[in-house]
């Protein structure tokens, strides 16, 4: 019998000690030069889409910005994602920090889901300020545009920025996603380079899987057909929560279409942790 | 035995992640499915065939990461270089790679049509000899097949801008300009008139097409119809603006009447009366 399973039959589940394990996470992290760097990079990225505006070429250049700095969003904050996981955990297996912390009477769940908690809410603190930077970049640029050219603004504003908060969410939600897949692969992982190779490529997946559904979905031969939308089934479809597309462009995002990819990211947060405290449970250390 | 089960349970454990992640993914589908279809008519898909050929260059990330306004961008500058050096491989791969990438711009498509109906065939013909050396007749076969090229590309377009009149004025300069297909042209110079937010021009040089064609009468029952419709007068509160009221040309529109009616003998009490 392992000291983590009889301590979780004398001791009840508890908030508390899984608020304690995601504060700790999420002050180790930010301690961390990786967040540090990434998030800089990030935004100074954001900030310098309207110096890279001179390359634009087919779009209008709020649609540019915004682009831009959904871009560097997604692309930081993807990379932040996997790798804050990949090491948040692993650091604690490899300073066998995580031999101490399981003898005493902690929940595997909450280990678990105190560490999704930290990276969350590190996420969080990403996706808020690059968020904000370029809902000033765009107003500031737009009030700029509307001073000048006064005949392409007759109806107002063309950005919704209310719409612009929300694509922040569902991006954070969407890493969440992806840090309870991450967390679910290091919990039977046993390095960190594996856990962040393998996360890198399940993003791939995830966002690449729609095409091998439209591609794939009617092709003649029945077990290729069946073992690709198998495949559909068993990876989030990350495309779901592009739609950032409506930002930049006057067009709105609906509020039934956001609260259901929400709702898609909540239960594959839930599910996919859920998966991960299951392998950790089995897991020896 | 006991030991032989322990030895597989990372195994179990495995097929047991992957099989939950199946029975989710069934029961999500009905949550996901309608955001889904919402982002889909949005957001035109990537053509995968058409990207094959740079998949390995590094452009996948730059996809996946939300770049794909700025990839686009970056092979848009990649196709000036090749088209500055006159290769029409190249320049015809990355116009469609382009669109391919990013269908959403009519800049691509407009730009992208114009390299290939009228700098292409000078390319064509300047690599088979030059303007002196190569025989008329095959100077125009040069211009047919790039024009046919361009006028598929350019109703490639109508899938991702179904309404719109500036690529029906792309086509119809084709015609005009490359084909000399005075017909065709009108056709989709009247074709481009009808969208919504069409540009003024297209109308009028529909009625002036007809003339040229000598569908005197045509152009003249079209410019009827066409000037009650123009702005006449600047109307904020309809955002009619002075430059729409320019754009317009009213007054050039009904000096052309006068001009048709001229031509057509109609009289004073038969004449247009605005």
């Amino acid at each position: 019998m392992s000291i983590a399973s009889s301590s979780s039959r004398t001791v009840p589940f508890s908030l508390g000690r899984l608020g304690i394990v995601a504060g700790n996470t999420f002050l180790e992290a930010v301690r961390q030069k990786l967040f540090n760097f990434l998030l800089l990079l990030a935004v100074a990225l954001v900030a310098s889409a309207q110096l890279f505006r001179e390359f634009n070429f087919g779009s209008s250049e709020l649609k540019f910005i915004s682009d831009f700095g959904f871009g560097a969003m997604v692309f930081f904050g993807s990379t932040l994602t996997i790798a804050a996981t990949a090491q948040l955990f692993f650091s604690e297996i490899e300073n066998r920090t995580a031999l101490t912390i399981l003898a005493k009477p902690i929940w595997r769940t909450e280990f678990i889901f105190g560490k999704f908690l930290g990276v969350f809410a590190v996420v969080g603190v990403f996706c808020a300020l690059t968020t904000v930077l370029l809902l000033a970049l765009l107003y500031h640029r737009e009030t700029a545009l509307m001073t000048a050219n006064p005949e392409a603004f007759e109806n107002g504003r063309i950005i919704h920025y209310g719409d612009l908060v929300l694509m922040g969410v569902l991006q954070w939600l969407k890493f969440g996603v992806l840090a309870a897949i991450t967390l679910l692969i290091a919990s039977f992982s046993n390095t960190n380079l594996y856990t962040v190779v393998m996360g890198f490529f399940v993003l791939v997946i995830c966002h690449l899987q729609y095409l091998a559904r439209d591609a794939y979905g009617a092709v003649a031969s029945l077990p290729l057909r069946l073992l690709v939308q198998a495949l559909g089934y068993v990876f989030p479809n990350f495309q779901v929560f592009n739609l950032a597309d409506q930002i930049g462009i006057g067009q709105g995002i609906g509020a039934e279409v956001f609260l259901r990819v929400a709702g898609y990211a909540l239960i594959y947060i839930a599910v996919i942790g859920g998966l991960a405290v299951y392998s950790f449970r089995n897991r020896e250390i | 035995m006991k030991s032989n089960l322990a030895a597989f349970r990372p195994l179990w454990t495995g097929v047991l992640v992957v099989a939950a992640l199946a029975v989710v993914g069934v029961a999500v589908r009905p949550v996901e499915a309608p955001a889904w279809r919402f982002v889909r008519s949005r957001q035109p898909a990537l053509k995968l065939d058409s990207l094959q050929g740079a998949l390995g260059q590094g452009v996948t990330v730059g996809l996946l990461g939300g770049f794909r306004a700025i990839v686009a961008d970056f092979f848009w500058i990649k196709t000036n270089s090749v088209w500055e050096d006159n290769d029409l491989p190249a320049t015809q791969t990355f116009i469609k790679l382009v669109t391919a990438i990013d269908p959403r711009p009519l800049y691509f498509w407009q730009n992208g049509a114009r390299m290939i109906a009228y700098d292409m065939p000078n390319w064509r013909i300047i690599a088979e000899g030059g303007y002196n050396a190569v025989p008329a007749a095959r100077q125009r076969k040069i211009d047919e097949e790039q024009s046919a090229v361009a006028l598929k590309y350019l109703n490639d377009a109508f899938g991702y801008h179904p309404n719109s009149a500036l690529l029906y004025v792309e086509i119809a300069n084709v015609y005009l300009n490359r084909l000399k297909d005075t017909a065709s042209a009108a056709e989709a110079y009247r074709l481009a008139s009808l969208q919504p937010g069409a540009p003024f021009y297209a109308a009028r040089i529909h009625a002036e097409l007809l003339r040229k064609l000598g569908r005197t009468m045509d152009a003249y029952v079209w410019l009827k119809q066409l000037y009650p419709t123009l702005p006449k007068t600047v109307d904020p509160a309809k955002g009619v603006s002075e430059f729409t009221v320019e754009s317009a040309m009213a007054p050039v529109v009904l000096s052309r009447i006068r001009e048709l009616e001229g031509e057509l003998n109609i009289p004073d009490s038969e004449a247009f009366k605005p």
